[in-house]
């Protein structure tokens, strides 16, 4: 693994995201961090949950003193104050807001502003994580990162809404990308599953985009050969609930088109929930358990740029 | 900007090899288990889909997926299916390069196109020792309800592959091989042993080993039936 270093010479952004709470966004999120850590790399973790902020917990620290909200609020200044350090070497945390309700809000301006103090940091990793939902804030975020990464269960809750995440952020970067105020509007529509167009894949909407101006549904076919988000299944029982990663990368495929990169999965195990009523980082009081092992196998993935093949299954 | 090959395609319009997710090379064990693989996945319980296809959009996939398979395991449909491809230039001008495999079916040219479908019938019946199975298995019944050694051997025979051929692959004596199909236990090796031969076997017929396994090993288990 170690060997890979020099092509990894450019800062990362991560998002881990998924639709649904309560599927161990930040449990990945601190663990991976760890993982990338102990592998000499420089991380920063970011707890891009406004609203329900506990990727801290995770990691064993406590309320921290200073938060996002604080750097958000402008009550200080250079995004470095926020900066944690953790007890763990080179991992480093910018912690969620704790406060107030504007917080989970962040308008447009402060959005941008924290955008561009993250890019300016130094760091060979910086790993968002996600808030549960799908509003603006979290899509941005995820768009914005280098890659995305989407958490499920293998659970029909889980995966229903990781569906609507991927709809709901693919939509979000075409609306970003035309500017052609008729065709914003049919993305809207297009949203709605019942709309009255007949509008129902993101093909059907390519195509009537065609229709209207074909250069601006050539842009939006490109936009969707580079957007392939990665996939985690969490909570894995059995080598069934493991094939639910490939079925999700085929579905993607054939429904939105998009190349759904199958990054890993992580066992289920009693080990975990230990780990988080001890309120210390899994990777630091199991790291010999199966769910470390499936985490570090995640890490390996992502720095190789790899997926799981098939072969994992037999 | 975007002149590149890919693009996004309904699922209408996915050849069947993209739908099975194979290159127009694939062998027929790449198709069978692809088919396998994609028949699960876009089964109407599957959760994968979860949200995604309604009812009736998983049954037309089914049905494509079905057609497919069914196009590409006859090997002269799938030639015919393969120059329709070439002519609308889907895939690439010169034949999908032969597979080196070599339990690669003999050449079988020489059977008469008419009797490959009747065949296996007149075949299969009187070189089945009264399996508890129906004793025909109709070409391409699968999956099959379970594995059984008549089963088995009918599956390798509507693979065009011989003893010989598995034999090679896996470097199993083809003494084995034939008890496994006989279901002679009793001359078996060991459970272990054998349990180890049926997964080589699976996979060079292309099948689930783990079914195939399970299936077979509870049979032999049983005890069931002939002592030869």
């Amino acid at each position: 693994m170690m060997e890979r270093d020099d092509v990894l010479h450019k800062k990362e952004i991560w998002a881990i995201g998924g639709g649904k709470g309560g599927i161990g966004k930040s449990l990945i999120t601190g663990n991976i961090g760890i993982c990338l850590a102990r592998l000499k790399k420089r991380v920063l973790l970011v707890d891009a949950d406004l609203g329900g902020a506990n990727l801290h917990t995770t990691l064993g620290i406590g309320v921290p003193e200073v938060t996002l909200s604080d750097f958000l609020n402008r009550r200080v200044e250079n995004i470095q104050d926020v900066i944690i350090k953790t007890a763990i070497p080179n991992l480093s945390l910018i912690s969620g807001a704790q406060d107030f309700l504007d917080a989970a809000n962040p308008n447009f301006a402060q959005k941008t502003r924290l955008l561009r103090h993250l890019e300016t940091l130094e760091a060979d990793y910086i790993l968002l994580d996600l808030g549960a939902g799908t509003s603006f804030n979290i899509l941005d975020f995820f768009l914005f990162s280098d890659h995305g990464v989407l958490v499920v269960l293998p659970e029909p809750t889980a995966i229903e809404n990781a569906y609507r995440f991927i709809k709901s952020a693919f939509y979000r970067r075409f609306k970003r990308v035309v500017t052609h105020q008729g065709i914003k509007d049919m993305i809207d529509a297009a949203m709605d599953q019942k709309n009255s167009m007949g509008i129902k894949t993101p093909y059907d909407l390519i195509e009537r985009v065609k229709q209207m101006e074909r250069e601006v549904g050539e842009m939006l076919e490109w936009e969707v050969l580079k957007f392939n988000p990665k996939l985690v299944v969490n909570q894995v029982r059995t080598k069934n609930d493991i094939q639910i990663g490939f079925a999700m990368k085929s579905a993607c495929q054939k429904y939105f088109g998009i190349n759904l990169e199958y990054l890993g999965y992580v066992e289920y195990d009693d080990c975990v929930w230990q780990s988080i009523r001890s309120k210390r980082p899994l990777a630091v009081e199991y790291p010999y358990s199966r769910p470390s092992r499936c985490i570090e196998r995640i890490v390996q993935n992502l720095l190789r740029k790899e997926q799981l093949s098939l072969s994992v299954l037999y | 900007m975007l002149e590149t090959a890919i693009m996004i395609k309904k699922i209408e319009n996915l050849n069947f090899y993209e739908l099975l997710e194979i290159t127009p090379s694939a062998t027929m064990q790449d198709i069978h288990k692809a088919y396998e693989r994609i028949r699960r996945i876009y089964d109407p319980n599957s959760i994968a889909l979860y949200s995604l296809f309604s009812p009736e959009e998983t049954a037309e996939i089914n049905k494509r997926i079905e057609e497919a398979y069914r196009t590409l395991i006859y090997e002269e449909n799938r030639k015919k299916y393969d120059a329709m491809l070439r002519m609308n230039n889907i895939i690439p001008e010169e034949p999908p390069v032969p597979q080196k495999s070599r339990y690669q079916p003999k050449p079988f040219l020489a059977v008469p196109s008419a009797s490959r479908f009747s065949a296996p019938a007149a075949q299969v019946q009187p070189t089945v020792p009264a399996p508890p199975e129906p004793p025909v298995i109709p070409l391409v019944e699968e999956p099959v309800a379970e594995y059984t050694g008549p089963v088995i051997k009918n599956m390798r025979e509507q693979r065009r592959l011989t003893i010989r051929n598995i034999a090679d692959t896996t470097k199993i004596s083809s003494r084995f091989l034939d008890y496994i199909e006989a279901e002679s236990f009793t001359k078996l090796p060991a459970r272990p042993y054998l349990r180890g031969f049926l997964i080589l076997y699976a996979q060079a017929l292309g099948c689930d080993p783990e079914r195939m396994t399970g299936d077979y090993l509870k049979r032999y288990d049983a005890g069931l039936p002939k002592k030869q």
